[in-house]
């Protein structure tokens, strides 16, 4: 329980204690405020205490104090960091309790020695759910073995799925809302952690894209579109989705793209206006639309030819963010050869 | 309305008159999001919602539509803008669509019209336009039977996937037959229903093969005895894509030409001695496979060959149909605007003797005179027609409707 005290079980335990947070002993703050400080800075959680009774409740006040910070980056740090811990133990743990934990997410799994060297045997669709945010090409469905609807896996991937699911798990919880009255001391020392935290965040954090478009930085699918669509010729519907978004995101003005699609021969200046002010966020869902990823571009057809960059890349925007640097770097050195 | 848009519609009407009780409606009909292309005025009505299977058809008979769509999503509020509906699931669509597939017909039966330039061909639809480079054109195709057979392999394809992978039941899964070019096939288990469009585009990715990599289904070079490295590959009776890619393979094999050798980018030399060894790779199967039987072939070679077997295995689906969770699809026993057909269910075991153009057949009763302009030789049921040249004739009902539905004829004005 006090390695995974996640667990509807762990839970149960804490209620059980009916602790409350202004009365709560030190050791129980001083651990719970360790787990949050170990994954701010190192990105990790250490194993801990091997008292119970300190180590399971202060899971659950840990994540009290950090959903209370209402800091994206934070929570999901946070949660990241924990689910890492999961990973680690489970990887060593008996195959038993990997089911055990399993089953507490509602898995379909089971043992099987069928296939070796795999041992699970995983339902296909709690599968998917876990591996969509995973880019690398051994965790896409058509490169494992799927059988009757199972996919096969290694202990050490059934892990990291597992991973996976306590990430989101603990994300979900550090999003559900309403407002704890902390304690002033723990308050303080909060503050701290996140003024600790916000040094950091500062390394990580992304820079904006600059305000010309810089075409040359194109990837090349948006710039055989772009050329594409500057001569007049016709695009795929996901061609333009993706063209649109890509332009809306690194700074050109929505009537800078209107103003692209002028030249088609079916161009419709209502129509072309609210797709495009609907991409940018301006219009029904308000959501701003980003361009689908190099993965989706590719099951549609819109990637046709790669170069070095894009090896490395897995969205047209990093593309562009990451071309943007090496131009940058090196047009002072061009200059200095003038 | 011409008097030709006037009789199918009427056709239509007599249809929707005569044939409502026949119309299924899709499981948890009120949740779900129906559209109609209006027959008289071509435009699309869409966020409708019905209560029960009565509302619908009442419906139908009053509109008259050419096209009625459903949504394979489930939604709280079918009746609300996109972004207020509240998606509650979908079905796990496949679409699959001679269009996508290259046939042996060649689609010579498809014409294209530019449409900036007015240039005219036949068969495959060019990229641009020979004359002034435009992409867009005016299609006109045809459910030619060559087409309909490529399409039900793919589907086998697909089904035999579904089965056999994905571990679905085939109860499990509907297959139909679109009333024009192709298959659709649904499956509306409980578990699929909350897929996300990145999950389904896994999905997709799996059943086309695209991102499969051969190394990650046991093709690659092991450490033999000595020291030396051996390769080796996946055999006939592997699960999954393991499987598929040996036998995929195989067949590539078995069929190829050295020019198809040569169009998967192997050198002279490589086609010489594959060409040489062709008995010992076919014998090879009955152990190992063909990996590392040949000398002078190395892994990168089999990559290439391998690849290529992988291709023949994958079921060519639309890959936006299925990742979409909000797709209109067409309602089963419902008429094809662009043919008079009606979309039918095909039950999975009598798939391989199925005859769309038999059992798809809506108007059975009376004769129509028209005029034809211009069509191929067809068959419809039992029955061949045509081809036919500035003609006027007297044709079975379905026959006229197809032709007319096409834009190929025109009702002779009766006096």
């Amino acid at each position: 329980m006090a390695k995974y005290p996640f667990t509807n079980e762990a839970a149960e335990y804490v209620r059980n204690l009916d602790l409350k947070i202004e009365d709560m002993s030190n050791p129980i703050l001083t651990r719970a405020e360790q787990r949050i400080e170990e994954a701010l800075l190192y990105a990790h959680v250490n194993t801990g205490s091997r008292n119970n009774e300190i180590e399971i409740p202060s899971f659950p006040v840990a994540v009290m104090m950090v959903a209370s910070t209402a800091d994206t980056l934070m929570k999901r740090r946070y949660a990241l960091a924990e689910a890492k811990r999961v990973y680690n133990l489970l990887n060593e743990e008996e195959k038993d309790m990997i089911l055990k934990i399993a089953s507490a997410f509602n898995w379909r799994i089971r043992l099987t020695n069928n296939i070796p060297p795999y041992e699970f045997a995983l339902s296909f669709t709690d599968y998917l759910k876990n591996t969509t945010r995973f880019q690398a090409k051994q965790w896409k469905l058509v490169n494992r073995i799927v059988v009757d609807g199972e996919v096969y896996l290694t202990q050490d991937h059934t892990a990291r799925l597992l991973e996976e699911e306590v990430r989101a798990h603990i994300e979900k919880k550090l999003d559900t809302k309403g407002k704890f009255a902390l304690p002033q001391n723990v308050a303080d020392r909060l503050e701290q952690l996140k003024k600790t935290f916000i040094k950091q965040k500062g390394k990580i954090q992304f820079e904006e894209f600059p305000k010309e478009v810089n075409i040359t930085a194109f990837p090349p699918c948006i710039k055989n579109m772009y050329d594409n669509i500057n001569s007049g010729h016709h695009l795929s519907h996901i061609g333009r989705f993706a063209l649109t978004s890509f332009l809306i995101n690194i700074g050109m003005t929505p009537e800078n793209v209107i103003n692209l699609y002028r030249s088609l021969s079916d161009f419709n200046e209502r129509l072309t206006r609210y797709q495009v002010e609907h991409i940018a966020g301006g219009r029904g869902s308000r959501t701003k639309y980003i361009p689908p990823r190099c993965n989706t571009l590719r099951t549609h057809g819109v990637c046709t030819s790669t170069d070095q960059i894009c090896k490395g890349t897995r969205h047209p925007l990093a593309y562009y963010r990451r071309k943007l640097r090496t131009i940058k770097t090196k047009t002072p050195t061009e200059q200095t050869q003038k | 309305m011409t008097e030709t848009k006037t009789f199918v519609r009427n056709k239509f009407s007599e249809y929707y008159q005569k044939h409502s009780p026949s119309i299924k409606p899709p499981t948890q009909i009120e949740k779900r999001e129906f559209g109609f292309l209006a027959l008289k005025e071509r435009f699309m009505i869409r966020h409708k919602g019905f209560k029960n299977v009565n509302d619908l058809t009442k419906f139908l008979k009053t509109l008259v539509p050419s096209d009625v769509y459903y949504s394979s999503a489930y939604y709280e509020k079918p009746e609300e803008k996109m972004e207020e509906k509240s998606w509650l699931g979908a079905d796990l669509i496949f679409d699959i669509d001679a269009d996508h597939i290259p046939t042996p017909c060649a689609k010579t039966h498809d014409k294209w019209t530019c449409n900036n330039c007015g240039t005219a061909g036949k068969g495959v639809l060019p990229e641009k336009c020979p004359a002034c480079g435009e992409q867009k054109f005016d299609e006109k195709t045809w459910p030619c039977e060559v087409c309909l057979e490529s399409a039900k392999v793919e589907t086998t394809k697909l089904i035999d996937m579904l089965t056999r992978d994905f571990g679905f039941h085939s109860k499990e899964i509907s297959v139909s037959f679109s009333g024009h070019r192709g298959y659709h096939l649904h499956v509306e288990t409980k578990e699929v229903q909350a897929l996300d469009s990145m999950a389904r585009k896994e999905i997709v990715d799996y059943i086309l093969g695209i991102g499969l990599e051969t190394s990650f289904h046991g093709l690659g070079e092991e450490r033999g005895e000595m020291k030396s490295s051996v390769l080796v590959g996946p055999s006939l009776d592997d699960s999954g894509w393991r499987g598929r890619i040996a036998r995929g393979t195989y067949e590539f094999l078995l069929t190829t030409t050295p020019e198809e050798l040569e169009n998967t980018g192997l050198k002279k030399k490589i086609i010489d001695t594959l060409t040489q060894h062709k008995e010992t790779i076919l014998e090879s199967w009955k152990e190992k496979g063909p990996w590392g039987v040949i000398k002078g072939v190395g892994v990168e070679k089999w990559r290439k060959i391998a690849q290529r077997g992988a291709d023949i295995q994958s079921a060519k689906i639309d890959t936006v149909v299925t990742t979409d969770v909000h797709r209109l699809i067409r309602l089963t026993n419902t008429l094809h605007g662009k043919t008079g057909l009606k979309k039918i269910e095909v039950p999975i075991p009598d798939i391989e003797r199925f005859d769309p153009l038999k059992s798809a057949i809506a108007f059975k009763e009376g004769t129509v005179t028209i005029l034809v302009s211009d069509a191929p030789e067809f068959r419809l049921g039992d029955q061949t027609y045509g081809p036919y040249k500035n003609r006027q004739i007297e044709l079975p009902t379905a026959a006229a409707l197809l032709l007319l539905c096409k834009g190929m004829a025109e009702v002779k004005e009766e006096k």
